[in-house]
């Protein structure tokens, strides 16, 4: 089964319960604001999406994990709008028969939502000031 | 003539200070075509920055050409995550 979606304020973690009697491994990862980008303090990111778009790709992205992978269940929701400096904007958990399927299944889901997902970051300064946070056009 | 929707994202918007264009282009006009006027307009803001395209939301692996209404976007390097 597939959960996908992308979210416009805090996270509620998918629910740990004992329904997945066929499988072993459980992981959850959670992705979470740092205080620095690039070396300079920010109070938060705020998280951009082309709306349509990146809910369609993460699906898309999820099946193709679930085809390479041997992973029963992919459940994935990501912020967007403003994210603290401490909080998080990504929640994946992932439930596999055997540990070794799901760590990898995991890895590779999340380098490849972070290289095609069409979501950006907005880095938060200290004064206030709004940039993209890969900008060297301050 | 057509017309098509330019969405702007990330750098794009910061670049041009704006999140959508509306921009009319010659008949039989192509992907890259739009994306040397996009770069055009950024003023150099937009060197060295690599752009996937997507037309009417999928991202495109080659230059296709454009039909009147479709929305474009130069999407810069995601930062998903």
């Amino acid at each position: 089964m597939i959960h996908v979606e992308i979210i416009n304020g805090p996270i509620t973690p998918f629910p740990s319960d004992n329904s997945h009697q066929d499988d072993g491994a459980e992981l959850v990862f959670n992705g979470r604001v740092r205080d620095t980008e690039h070396g300079e303090n920010i109070t938060a990111l705020e998280y951009e999406q082309y709306e349509g778009m990146a809910e369609a790709e993460l699906r898309k992205l999820a099946e193709e994990t679930m085809q390479k992978y041997p992973v029963h269940n992919l459940f994935c929701r990501h912020r967007v709008g403003k994210v603290n400096v401490g909080e998080a904007s990504l929640h994946v958990a992932i439930w596999t028969k055997h540990r070794k399927e799901g760590l990898e299944g995991m890895s590779w889901f999340i380098s490849e939502l972070k290289k095609r997902i069409p979501i950006w970051k907005w880095a938060i300064m200290e004064d206030g000031s709004r940039i993209p946070s890969e900008c060297t056009h301050r | 003539m057509i017309t098509v929707n330019v969405k702007c994202f990330s750098q794009v918007m910061y670049a041009l200070d704006t999140d959508i264009l509306l921009i009319e282009l010659e008949s039989g006009a192509t992907t890259d075509t739009l994306e040397k006027i996009i770069r055009d307009r950024a003023d150099g803001k937009l060197d060295g920055v690599s752009l996937r395209t997507a037309v009417n939301q999928k991202y495109i692996p080659d230059v296709v050409e454009l039909k009147d209404g479709d929305e474009v976007a130069f999407i810069p390097p995601v930062q998903g995550g």
